[in-house]
């Protein structure tokens, strides 16, 4: 089974413009995808629909980090997974071109705080995803499940882009 | 010479086109008139996947415009989505075809793989209920209807190919689909006759369906936005932008809620299904 973020373009335009712009202290910008789950005959599809950014303030300034979330902006993002029963999908941005990688800090902590969107949506699958300007790769943790899988990536719009469809994707 | 299609000639859409193409899958909602020659093109440039769509038979009167078909079709009474995998496999026998004698409703769980939907009905209903379904899983879908109308003691052919991009306008958005439509059809249900159709129209809005596709898929040049909305004027044999573009919201807000997305019943057991 194959798990698939699906975006909208224009979500997407708006999501990097976001992640973009220089934060006082942090190295980076993270946001958190707000998504509905689908199953097809062959794949999870997570369908986005919203974000949820994490405000200046809720950065912590931790130098061996490129982005660290405090408390206060962990405990926000899990109210709004309750209260809009979403699946949420970390996201942050490697500003290059080409197929990006997850640091191993990135998969550290993926596994540490992904689960945790389960005390609060156990039925729903949740991830994280790091793009680089012209592709993404992601994980997923789906209930039940003690590993992640990988997410693939779909913008829709105009051009279509899916990660699995290029060469260099 | 092998069975594997040589798309040399078109290598123009880029390096990895063959790629792309190869590994979309597009959905033919409707294999008649429009949707016989949209899967006959998607086959020439070399498209991976179909899933075409249609309950029915062919029969005696589909003869004059759907492309493909035969007179011992009609004879023998084979179902149209059997053409449409007969014509797709002629041209390149290495596509994969999952064809589905039924209607839309009933493979809605296949029809969320697609990438692009092909929308090639009759009713406003049910290009409103596709439309629909497309939103709610993310999926462009590409519409196209022609109509014969009689005025003054002469005929008028006109149509349209419309791009229902989610998060861009929705044929709600562009007047095409309206509860007063919606009404009067439903009014007419079980009492409309044969609608009158030929081929050559339905080939000119097939034809643009599937450059609208192409533009999505293997854009050849990024100058000029594919418009939404494209209108057909049979009698004066021209095609236009409509001038309902410069009207149109930049969103769509039928179309903008979180609910309105995914599986309303979504429960993480279906995910053994699918495994």
């Amino acid at each position: 089974m194959r798990t698939i973020l699906k975006l909208t373009a224009t979500l997407h335009e708006d999501l990097v413009q976001r992640l973009r712009v220089p934060h006082d202290f942090a190295g980076e910008r993270v946001a958190f995808l707000k998504c509905r789950p689908a199953l097809s005959a062959t794949s999870l599809l997570l369908l986005a629909g919203g974000v949820h950014h994490v405000e200046d303030e809720d950065y912590v300034d931790d130098p061996s980090a490129g982005a660290t979330v405090g408390r206060s902006g962990l405990r926000k993002a899990l109210q709004a997974a309750y209260r809009e029963a979403v699946s949420m999908v970390h996201v942050h941005l490697h500003e290059h071109r080409g197929r990006p990688r997850f640091s191993r800090t990135d998969l550290r902590e993926n596994a540490l705080f992904v689960p945790d969107f389960w005390n609060v949506q156990p039925s729903l699958p949740h991830g994280a995803v790091v793009f680089s300007f012209n592709s993404a790769v992601g994980q997923c943790w789906i209930p039940g499940r003690s590993s992640p899988s990988s997410v693939e990536v779909a913008i829709v719009g105009s051009p279509m882009r899916c990660t699995w469809k290029v060469t260099n994707g | 010479m092998g069975d594997k299609l040589n798309l040399q000639r078109q290598s123009f859409l880029g390096a990895d086109s063959e790629i792309v193409l190869g590994r979309s899958k597009a959905a033919l909602v409707g294999i008649g008139g429009g949707g016989s020659h949209i899967a006959q093109q998607l086959a020439h440039i070399g498209l991976g996947s179909f899933l075409p769509i249609d309950p029915d038979f062919i029969e005696d009167t589909n003869l004059n415009r759907l492309v493909g078909a035969t007179m011992e079709d009609v004879k023998l009474g084979i179902a149209k989505v059997d053409i449409a995998e007969r014509v797709i496999k002629a041209v390149n026998p290495a596509a994969e075809v999952i064809k589905r004698r039924a209607n839309w409703t009933e493979v809605t769980s296949e029809l969320r793989d697609v990438d692009i939907i092909f929308a090639c009905v009759d009713s406003i209903s049910c290009r409103s209920e596709l439309e629909g379904f497309a939103r709610r899983f993310l999926i462009p879908l590409i519409d196209i209807g022609m109509d014969v109308q009689e005025s003054s003691g002469e005929f008028s052919i006109s149509g349209q190919v419309m791009l229902s991009m989610p998060g861009k306008p929705c044929m709600r958005c562009m007047g095409l689909v309206n509860d007063e439509a919606l009404a009067k059809e439903a009014a007419r249900y079980g009492v409309a006759g044969a609608k009158p159709q030929v081929v050559w129209p339905n080939g000119t809005l097939a034809s643009i369906a599937v450059g609208f596709f192409m533009k999505l898929v293997t854009p050849w040049e990024t100058r000029k936005e594919t418009p939404l909305l494209l209108e057909y004027d049979g009698d004066a044999q021209t095609v236009a932008q409509s001038y309902k573009l410069a009207y149109l919201p930049a969103c769509c807000k039928h179309f903008d809620s979180l609910n309105e997305l995914g599986d309303p019943f979504w429960t993480p057991d279906a995910l053994a299904i699918v495994e």
